[in-house]
């Protein structure tokens, strides 16, 4: 045992030979767990916030009639759920639900009477929407709308849509759709507030209705399905599949299987770290080598020596793979250092980031520090570390000890 | 009944230069007894080393036997050569050989630690054996610190402190003035003759040959 300690201390000497040498080789190693470390720590936090996005989008599940998913609709809401208030006071009364929400989509014309645009439509409760959504659905001027109020029904429009109709809170508009009975209805409504989601696609087209005036404009008491929200977006699968053992006649779905976008980014975001990971190992691994490779040269005579006094070529071998190894062991220490330093510093500022394909809106820059990412790239970095000199110490290892011996 | 630490039958080796072939010993035969004392002279060239590696089984041999202690070192691959290196086989180079990275200390304690002995009896060896080599004193510094002759004395204490069968000396005084070798030649017979070692040296130094119980001359590869 003490043994092993005294050759890990000529290892550590023979790290301190050429300082400078093994000094840059310890900073790209560190630079490389940091990097590491860093950029998955920041793919995590991009995977948790998208997540959180689609969650407060979508519900952590939806309720729905058993077609609803399968199958076009013939007519609106061919596959609406009809019973939805009981329904609800069910999903309520579990513990976990923190909020139901019936959401009735539609789709037509908006008027304000020179100019008519395609909309679609949700009618539900706005403010129980803005309360679930929070910062995922921003109000730009106005106010939210309640979900049974007297007078013009009142609606929100998506920020381009509202602009292309010119419209701001208190403009009176038209909506025309088809109703379940397949004839024309329309309604005046009033503009209450303009929103944005943060995806321009959706603003140009997006109206939300009070729930009780779009189902007397369609004819019709059903909603579309109903969206359950929860404490904790961790507690979705648990939850799920109880209310899929206790209910056969609906169908429920995550929010996974519905959040393409979360899930076409993380694969993309994966590939590209991943490609990231293995170039900053490529570099680590290269450069560890090359240091060892010079210092190997440097004490050819030396390994002759060894040789000669009756070490084996394996445990030759191993004093420079110790070598490697601390010099692993300090470039992880140092950039977990700079790791953890780069997440307080985000912490403290408030760094935006562009918004992401697609979408209007930046996001603040965080990174995650992940005790996973965390212990997998310092033992990677470690690991390569010793792997390169392994590698590299390998064949002077080997050579004939008169030769090694003669070597100046 | 008193078998040959170094028993060589009719020894050859070559050494290949691109298309031809450099005889460098052809047919040596030599024993040497236990704890005797042997020197190898000889011009440059002559073959010395070569015969040394071979003794000390750095190198192998084209064509002969050799036995070490009674036993046949033909036919062993490099791991069980090294073994015997490692437990039986004691080497002073011309040039000392000091690791720099370890202290006079460390550096005669590390054939023990390859021989995986015990820290106490490791300890006590290495102080044992560095005070029969008058270095005690300076056990805390690294090689480059040291004169010559004091780095010399550091390899004959790494070379006798597992007791060794056999050391191996190549020219091991070439470095050094002539006091300071006077000292190194005294320095290795005593501790040689208290751990029952068997001595091969090659030099071309005349206060050594006077030391010796033996000296071998060689020429061109043949022993006189
Ligand atoms: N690696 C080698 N390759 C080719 N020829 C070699 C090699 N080593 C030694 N020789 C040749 O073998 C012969 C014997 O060399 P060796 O080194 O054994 O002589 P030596 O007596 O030790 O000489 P010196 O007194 O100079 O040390 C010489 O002719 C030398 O040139
Ligand atoms: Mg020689």
């Amino acid at each position: 045992m003490k043994a092993q300690l005294e050759l890990l201390r000529f290892a550590w000497r023979n790290v301190l030979r050429n300082r400078r040498r093994s000094l840059a080789t310890v900073i790209i190693a560190a630079l490389g767990a940091a990097a590491i470390m860093i950029a998955g720590g920041f793919a995590l936090y991009t995977y948790d916030a998208l997540r959180e996005g689609a969650a407060r989008e979508f519900g952590h599940f939806t309720v729905a009639h058993r077609e609803f998913f399968q199958r076009d609709e013939e007519t609106p809401l061919q596959y609406g759920l009809e019973n939805y208030r009981k329904l609800s006071a069910a999903l309520e009364k579990d513990q976990r639900v923190t909020r139901v929400l019936p959401r009735l989509n539609f789709s037509g014309l908006i008027s304000n009477g020179d100019k008519s645009m395609v909309f679609l439509g949700m009618g539900a409760d706005a403010r129980a929407e803005g309360a679930a959504r929070g910062v995922f659905l921003k109000l730009l001027e106005g106010s939210l709308f309640g979900g049974d109020e007297p007078g013009a029904p009142r609606v929100l429009l998506g920020s381009a849509l509202a602009k292309s109709l010119n419209a701001h809170p208190g403009t009176p508009l038209t909506l025309l759709t088809t109703t379940v009975e397949g004839s024309m209805n329309a309604v005046d409504v009033e503009v209450s507030g303009i929103v944005s989601t943060g995806w321009p696609e959706i603003d140009k087209r997006l109206v939300y209705a009070p729930l009780p005036a779009v189902q007397k404009l369609l004819l019709t008491d059903k909603v579309s399905a109903l969206a359950v929200y929860l404490e904790d977006t961790a507690m979705t699968p648990a939850a799920l599949a109880d209310w899929q053992a206790r209910d056969s006649i609906h169908t429920f779905k995550p929010w996974w299987e519905q959040a393409f976008y979360y899930q076409s980014v993380r694969a993309l975001y994966n590939r590209i770290f991943g490609l990231l990971g293995i170039i900053i190992a490529v570099l680590v691994f290269f450069s560890v080598a090359n240091t060892l490779s010079m210092a190997v040269v440097e004490r050819t005579r030396e390994i002759g020596t060894l040789r000669a006094l009756g070490a084996l070529p394996g445990e030759i071998v191993a004093g420079f793979a110790r070598e490697g190894g601390l010099i692993g062991v300090l470039g992880v220490v140092i950039g977990m250092a700079l790791a953890g330093l780069t997440t307080a510093l985000l912490l403290g500022l408030d760094v935006q980031m562009p918004p992401p394909p697609g979408r209007s809106e930046g996001y603040p820059l965080k990174v995650y520090a992940d005790p996973t990412i965390y212990a997998v790239a310092a033992s990677v970095i470690v690991v390569l570390c010793i792997v390169a000199a392994w590698f590299v110490s390998r064949k002077a290892s080997r050579k004939t000890i008169v030769e090694a011996l003669g070597h100046v | 009944m008193n078998a040959p630490v170094i028993d060589l039958r009719g020894i050859a080796k070559h050494y290949r230069m691109g298309d031809s072939d450099v005889p460098a010993l052809q047919g040596i035969d030599l024993a040497v007894t236990r704890g005797a004392f042997v020197a190898v002279k000889g011009p440059s060239g002559s073959g010395k080393s070569t015969l040394l590696n071979i003794c000390g089984l750095l190198d192998g041999f084209d064509a002969g036997s050799y036995r070490l202690d009674g036993e046949d070192m033909s036919g062993l691959d490099e791991t069980a050569r090294t073994l015997i290196r490692r437990r039986r086989i004691g080497f002073v180079f011309q040039s000392y050989n000091l690791v720099p990275v370890m202290t006079v200390r460390e550096n005669v304690e590390y054939p023990l630690i390859l021989l995986g002995m015990g820290e106490d009896q490791r300890i006590a060896r290495v102080a044992e054996t560095l005070a029969l080599v008058g270095l005690e004193q300076l056990a805390e510094r690294r090689p480059d610190h040291l004169s010559g002759g004091q780095r010399q004395r550091v390899a004959i204490a790494r070379a006798l402190v597992k007791s060794p069968a056999l050391v191996i000396a190549d020219e091991p005084t070439a470095n050094l003035d002539s006091a300071t070798a006077t000292q190194v030649i005294d320095l290795m017979r005593g501790l040689g003759a208290r751990h029952g070692a068997t001595f091969l040296i090659a030099t071309h130094d005349d206060r050594m040959t006077a030391h010796c119980d033996e000296v071998r001359t060689l020429t061109d590869g043949v022993m006189q």
